[in-house]
């Protein structure tokens, strides 16, 4: 054994021996914290991690006194936050630290940085309680909501100055120490302060804000009913301002506040647009103005009279000072105000009302008789053991083709016209996108309308040029006229006695009275939807003229006397031509262009035997159409039915779940 | 002949009480690091068992914050701190290591003994602790987050604050601020008063 370990170990010894000796006098001398606790005790024994008590947090961050620390760099630091508020909060019995996860040491080794995640302790705490039978967490559920939304939102996404943001989070809407219960004062005051928690980042909207009547009222009167930022942008589900997704969130926000302006907005072509989820046409902020929105009687205000012509420029570019008369809220139901526009309406609909009503009871009489009469064996029944043959000419080629593309033009017409009148229904929103959006829809119903127009006035002049070729011999009031005469008058009358079984059938010329009607109603048609369609069409040009009120009644009669074609075609009509007992389940003279001789005898007796007598009947004599002709003509009028029985269900649809 | 066979069975029984004393200690040995209570024994020479130093320049470690312990460590081990030999001995040890002495020492009561202190000084001390010291050395400096001051060795906690003024230990964050505010306000007698104050508590 070396000396010098013999020596240590030596010394070593002694040391204990002094040790057993002095340490217990020390020990009696010394004292102890037994009532505290162990260190050990500061820490979570599963995770080893330090337990820092939210009192240890409030030493520094709540003290009244010291409200401001300096950072490393020496700025100035706001580290205050109201313990009282905290436990007043919702959040009122959770640590600091469950929220501030990066404080692991106080005092803290490194500046802190704010770093909190609400979205994961929400949506597991949900995900832990959404069973519970009690509704302690039911408020998770909204809040829960109100995540997904946000993390759809324009806050949600990176910042374009800095991507390692997000342009907002929870916390810098939200109090974060200061989170009240639903109903709770918390909330009412948040109401007060939203439009400068909005304003901390939109400085120059909340500027805005101010002088509009909704910012007065807010932040001037204390009035909370009035609108704050959410209320037209929503809370969470915000999206970028140009967006189509954020102008119609805002426009319908409008209305929660404003029922009646929106009510009578939606009745514009405007509001129809819009309420098809189309931003393209004026919504309530391109008059109004956005966040400055101001009554009418303020000189700022935009619509105020002397600033109106200006908004009305920025789509309609060349908008005169007639645009100015253009109710944007008329009512048509509102006779004090609108005195024009609501006659308008009560002219149009007892058109409507008395038109259908009428030919809905001849066609319900019409159906009554020709199944009694079939009952009864009596009635125009096909000869099976004499297939036609010989077929009367009725129509030549070019009104069979007028006649085609009349119906294509139309229906069309119906089709992308209805989608306005009927923007609240869903299969409206699936035909526009279909089509291609509100533009293309546009075109498509332009087009139509030029073809309709196009296809009416050409044949005006082929008729003129007839009429004017013959005019030596034209018999105006003769069997082959269409123009209405007092025997149709009669004819009508004894159609009724019939269909009451009171007098036989009444026999007919070459054209009947309802085909008569069936001619002369587009006349009345094309000149009120043309004419109505054509101000609508060009409201720039039509202005230089009109006064902008037209617009209103334009669109009112435009709307209405479309309705009516389009349930008189696809009904009276269709039930005329094809689905009387007689002609069921169609005809397809329109585009052979001929029917049966039986037929014609039966439906057109008294020109059948002017004919005959005066031995001109041979003229008209055709055969039978090909088997192939007798299919294409079957074929297209069983597409043109069907879409027009297709048209008619969504018309009547729309009519049915028009919002009151 | 008589004394081998005697000599062999001695020997046989000696291998076999050896063969018994290696299985029982072997496994222990080869299967386990020493625990942090069997490393902490070597602290007992300077600082006392358990971590309860008996003085007078030596800091009491027991019932110390075993992050603050760890810090401490790594500071000695990385030479950032004014050593004796600390800086030789933190070396020896591992993280791992250095947790587990933690732990044994974070599980110790402090035993605190008295100390010849100059009583208005001690009173002085405590409004100046009060005024700069307490939001970070709360309780009075009793064991936590931020060390142990209260009722530590006061020569310790001399060698210390002058290691601090020095420039010889690095200040923590705020700490040369608020030290600075004390001597602002107290001059020369801010620390020993502190020091006064802390060696005062029992």
């Amino acid at each position: 054994m070396p000396r010098r370990i013999a020596i240590t170990g030596f010394v070593s010894l002694l040391a204990a021996l002094l040790c057993t000796s002095i340490v217990p006098v020390a020990f009696a001398t010394a004292t102890e914290q037994p009532e505290e606790e162990l260190m050990i005790d500061h820490f979570d024994p599963e995770t080893g991690k330090r337990v820092i008590p939210n009192e240890r947090c409030l030493t520094c961050h709540g003290d009244q006194q010291q409200q401001t620390d300096v950072r490393d760099d020496g700025t100035p630091v706001q580290i205050f936050v109201h313990s009282k508020e905290i436990e007043a909060s919702v959040h009122g019995s959770q640590s600091c630290t469950s929220c501030h996860v990066t404080i692991d040491r106080v005092p803290h080794r490194k500046a802190p940085a704010v770093i909190v995640g609400c979205i994961e302790c929400h949506r597991d705490t949900w995900e832990k309680h959404k069973n519970d039978t009690d509704d302690k967490y039911a408020r998770l559920k909204v809040v829960n909501e109100q995540i997904g939304s946000y993390m759809q939102s324009i806050h949600a996404q990176p910042s374009k100055l800095d991507q390692s943001r997000t342009n907002a989070t929870c916390y810098d809407c939200h109090e974060g120490h200061n989170i009240g219960e639903l109903g709770s004062i918390q909330r009412a005051e948040k109401r007060l302060k939203n439009p400068e928690v909005c304003g901390r980042c939109h400085e120059k909207e909340l500027e805005d804000y101010r002088t509009s009547d909704h910012g007065k009222a807010v932040l001037e009167k204390k009035d909370s009913e009035s609108a704050v930022c959410s209320d037209c942008h929503t809370t969470h589900d915000i999206a970028s301002p140009e967006t189509d997704k954020a102008m119609l969130a805002i426009t319908k926000n409008c209305g929660d506040c404003h029922e009646e302006a929106q009510r009578t907005y939606f009745k514009s072509y405007h509001g129809q647009v819009h309420r098809l989820g189309y931003t393209d046409a004026a919504k309530c902020h391109d008059c109004h103005g956005g966040h400055s929105v101001k009554g009418e009687d303020d000189p700022t205000s935009e619509i105020h009279a002397d600033n109106r012509l200006e908004n009305c420029r920025n789509c309609h570019e060349e908008a005169n000072d007639n645009f100015l008369s253009f109710w944007p809220h008329g009512d048509a139901h509102d006779r004090e105000n609108y005195p024009g526009l609501w006659a308008f309406r009560v002219f149009m609909e007892i058109l409507i009302f008395s038109v259908m009503g009428f030919f809905w009871i001849h066609v319900l009489l019409w159906l009554y008789r020709e199944v009694m009469d079939r009952i009864q064996g009596k009635g125009f029944v096909e000869d099976l053991s004499q297939p036609d043959l010989v077929y009367f000419r009725r129509f030549p080629v070019v009104w069979r083709w007028i006649h085609f593309l009349f119906a294509i033009a139309t229906m069309t017409l119906i089709l992308t016209g209805t989608t306005l009148l009927f923007s609240h229904t869903a299969w409206a929103k699936a035909v526009v996108e279909f089509l291609g959006g509100i533009r293309m829809e546009g075109i498509i119903h332009r087009t139509a309308a030029i073809l309709w127009l196009g296809i009416f006035f050409i044949h005006l002049a082929i008729a003129t040029s007839n009429i004017w070729r013959q005019r030596k011999t034209f018999e105006w009031f003769g069997s082959t006229s269409l123009i209405p005469n007092m025997k149709d008058l009669q004819d009508l009358k004894n159609m009724f006695k019939w269909f009451l079984g009171r007098g036989p059938r009444p026999e007919f010329s070459h054209w009947t009275y309802w085909q008569k009607f069936d001619y002369w109603a587009p006349f009345w048609g094309a000149t009120v939807i043309g004419a109505s369609g054509l101000i609508l069409f060009m409201p720039d040009k039509t202005s230089l003229i009109l006064p902008g009120w037209t617009f209103n009644i334009a669109n009112l009669v435009h709307a209405e006397e479309a309705l009516l074609a389009a349930i008189f075609l696809n009904s009276v009509h269709f039930f005329n031509v094809h689905f009387r007992p007689e002609r069921f389940p169609m005809s397809t003279a329109i585009f052979t262009g001929v029917i049966p001789i039986d037929e014609f005898k039966h439906d057109h007796r008294l020109e059948y035997e002017r004919l005959v007598a005066a031995g001109e009947l041979e003229k008209h004599l055709v055969q039978r159409p090909s088997r192939r002709v007798s299919l294409v003509a079957s074929f297209i009028t069983t597409v043109l039915i069907m879409t027009g029985l297709t048209l008619l269900t969504l018309v009547l649809f729309g009519l049915i779940t028009i919002p009151s | 002949m008589e004394n081998m066979k005697r000599d062999k069975t001695v020997h046989r029984g000696v291998c076999h009480l050896l063969l018994a004393m290696l299985a029982l200690v072997l496994p222990a040995a080869v299967s386990a690091e020493p625990s942090g209570q069997a490393m902490s024994f070597t602290c007992a020479g300077c600082h006392g068992t358990d971590g309860a130093s008996v003085g007078p320049s030596m800091p009491a470690i027991a019932g110390m914050d075993p992050e603050v312990f760890v810090d401490a460590m790594q500071a000695y081990r990385q030479d950032e701190r004014n050593a004796s030999i600390m800086n030789r001995i933190a070396k020896a040890y591992t993280d791992e290591q250095l947790k587990e002495m933690a732990w044994f020492f974070a599980s110790q009561r402090l035993r605190l003994f008295p100390q010849p202190h100059d009583p208005v000084l001690a009173e002085q001390g405590a409004r100046l602790h009060e005024e700069y010291c307490e939001k970070c050395h709360e309780k009075g400096g009793r064991p936590g987050d931020a060390g142990t001051l209260a009722g530590q060795w006061m020569p310790y906690l001399h060698y210390s604050m002058e290691d601090f003024i020095n420039g010889k230990r690095k200040w923590p964050r705020k700490m040369q601020r608020k030290v600075d505010a004390a001597i602002e306000a107290a001059g020369d007698k801010a620390i020993p008063a502190l020091v006064n104050y802390y060696g005062s508590q029992q």
